[in-house]
């Protein structure tokens, strides 16, 4: 215990300060390294008509070109293990569904003779019209872009959405003062990390792969590898906990698992560094959001009901994004309790570069939309912004969308300390209320039995 | 080419245009001073040449033949840090820490100038500097911190 509430020094600081700690791009490369560079595609959909690698494999100084064909496992995928289906390809074989979309790894002498070589590949295409806005993925006549549609279907319950339902929504819209919607629509982000993707693969003579990594995600990379290389992880040794920046882009695997098939076929050490250039158009970002949001509001501030879609750009395949919608959908009242609600949510896939994890995944988009819809309610209500918060807040016993019982909440205590913060008067009893268990219906007295009571459905 | 680093003078092997970068990691095996952009837009590349806070990644080495260059290695140790590697440290303006290499040698740079720098000035010489973990506001302390004090 003599750790809790004492300031500590940042365990790894020192070497941080003193230019000590060895960073993957650091780490010696073996007498013997390979160089790897990736053949991408150049379109954002298109079917591979020919490719042909005989220039690019004739050049002095290249070691091995691997294909689609030299993966036991082509295509995994990163919820495998959550019984998420498998969709993503680590070489394309027949179907290109984004820029930069890896066809191919050359492994050569330098970086300078692998990109060379990867200029010299011959490459064959049939462009298809791309699916960039997510909101046309319905039109029809609306490219398909993906072996299941334009959208995931494999929720549990074999939906094809996230949905949520609670209480009566119809009846709050039916008994509503005022009804406020409103859109918003969160942008891509890129994580930009200082460090770039970086792989070293260095094979041992027993079979065994070590495997330098700057995965913020050491356990699940190895069962990603291992999954693709059909390799038991006795045989992956991962060197790693340095990371250079991620942000969420470095929990999926991006370099490892090729760099180690190419290890495998050059039987020599490999290396595979991104450029930043790379790093900003073929890195995944921060999935773009579509949100519609309509609430049923009373004249005094309650929101009795919210309807909302939410519409996920996952990119070209799902890797988390089902995980980043569901985590979404849990928090799609915020920090506030709303006795009805019907929530349904999609990933819906598109020809961008896959989306991923960063900071808050899937809930700093449902946070932005939600608390500025709060702020537009309490515009149109002519309502201090204070007060709707406060009113609707999270108190003990109040029930989330999708269950659970809230035991803590500190909505309350937040918004009052922001108020303080920001030096504004709370007024009255706003002032002195606690996250205390509401008294009778999470509604006040004079709205009890106008709605459906949440607990009957 | 001889290029002198952190006190230890070396022949050097590369082609005249490499960049300084690519030398001093690749040739000389000395690896503070990160390739994050390589395009001289981020900062973490930077060195001191003859006392002046450079991009190592957009100098070609020939232009630097002669120079004396201190990485983040020679400004001090795990053993003996500077003044200013222990304010880092302490306000914890190291995160990732692969931005540090180069906000610790440019504000070493500039407090070897301007030993009292106003937090404008302070702002001005690191403003080329990319971190994507702190915000920034601690890397600012930390130099504050050490304003005034003998380097």
């Amino acid at each position: 215990m003599k750790s809790v509430g004492a300031s500590l020094p940042k365990y790894d600081g020192i070497g941080h300060v003193t230019g000590t700690t060895v960073y993957v791009d650091d780490v010696p490369t073996p007498n013997g390294t390979l160089w790897a560079k990736a053949l991408r595609s150049p379109a954002h959909r298109a079917n591979i008509k020919r490719i042909d690698y005989t220039k690019a494999a004739a050049l002095p100084g290249v070691h091995a070109i691997v294909t689609h064909e030299d993966i036991p496992v082509n295509t995994y995928g990163h919820l495998s293990g959550l019984g998420v289906p498998a969709d993503e390809p680590l070489l394309a074989e027949s179907e290109l569904r984004y820029l930069g979309q890896p066809i191919a790894l050359v492994v050569a002498e330098s970086e300078a003779i692998a990109a060379e070589a990867v200029a010299a590949i011959t490459l064959e295409l049939e462009e298809l019209e791309p699916l960039f806005d997510i909101r046309k993925a319905w039109d029809p006549g609306a490219p398909q872009i993906h072996q299941w549609g334009n959208w995931y279907t494999q929720f549990e319950g074999g939906l094809d959405r996230r949905q949520i339902r609670k209480g009566d929504v119809d009846a709050a819209f039916d008994r509503a003062d005022l009804i406020v919607e409103g859109v918003y629509r969160p942008q891509a982000i890129e994580h930009v990390p200082m460090e770039t993707q970086v792989c070293l693969v260095v094979p041992e003579p027993s079979g065994k792969l070590v495997i330098h990594s700057c995965t913020q995600a050491m356990y699940f990379s190895m069962g990603v590898v291992a999954a693709h290389l059909q390799l038991p992880l006795n045989k992956l040794k991962f060197v790693g906990g340095t990371v250079g920046g991620g942000f969420g882009g470095k929990v999926d695997t991006a370099t490892e698992t090729l760099c180690a098939v190419a290890a495998r076929k050059a039987r020599r050490p490999v290396k595979w560094r991104w450029t930043r250039e790379e790093e900003f158009l073929v890195s995944s970002t921060r999935a773009p959001w579509h949100v519609e949001i309509a609430d049923a509001v009373s004249k005094d501030g309650w929101i009795l009901g919210r309807k909302m879609l939410t519409l996920h750009d996952s990119g070209a395949y799902a890797r988390f994004s089902p995980y980043g919608l569901t985590k979404h959908s849990f928090h799609h009242t915020g920090a506030y309790t709303i006795p009805n609600l019907r929530f349904d949510g999609y990933v819906v896939f598109s020809n961008r570069v896959p989306t991923t994890a960063m900071r808050g995944f899937g809930v700093t988009s449902v946070s932005y939309s939600t608390e500025i819809h709060l702020q537009r309610i309490a515009h149109e209500l002519k309502i201090d912004p204070y007060e709707i918060r406060l009113k609707n807040a999270n108190r003990i016993g109040d029930t989330t969308g999708n269950g659970v019982v809230i035991t803590d909440p500190s909505t309350v205590s937040t918004i009052q300390m922001v108020a303080e913060a920001a030096g504004d008067e709370l007024k009255g009893d706003y002032r002195t209320m606690t996250s205390a268990m509401r008294t009778g219906d999470l509604l006040p007295e004079h709205l009890v039995g106008q709605l459906g009571n949440p607990e009957d459905h | 080419m001889r290029i002198t680093v952190n006190g230890t003078a070396h022949e050097l092997a590369s082609a005249p245009l490499t960049p300084l970068l690519h030398v001093l990691r690749e040739e000389l095996h000395i690896t503070s001073p990160k390739a994050g952009c390589q395009q001289g837009s981020c900062g973490t590349c930077t060195v001191i040449v003859d006392g002046e806070a450079r991009r190592s990644c957009l100098l070609p080495v020939a232009a630097v033949d002669g120079a004396h260059i201190t990485t983040l290695e020679g400004i001090g140790t795990p053993d003996a840090l500077s003044p200013l590697q222990a304010a880092f440290l302490e306000k914890a303006a190291a995160q990732c820490g692969f931005c540090t290499p180069g906000f610790v040698t440019a504000a070493t740079a500039l407090l070897a100038e301007n030993a009292t720098p106003s937090r404008g000035e302070i702002r001005e010489a690191l403003s080329g500097h990319y971190c994507r973990c702190t915000g920034y506001v601690k890397i600012l302390e930390a130099v504050e911190a050490v304003a005034g004090r003998a380097l």
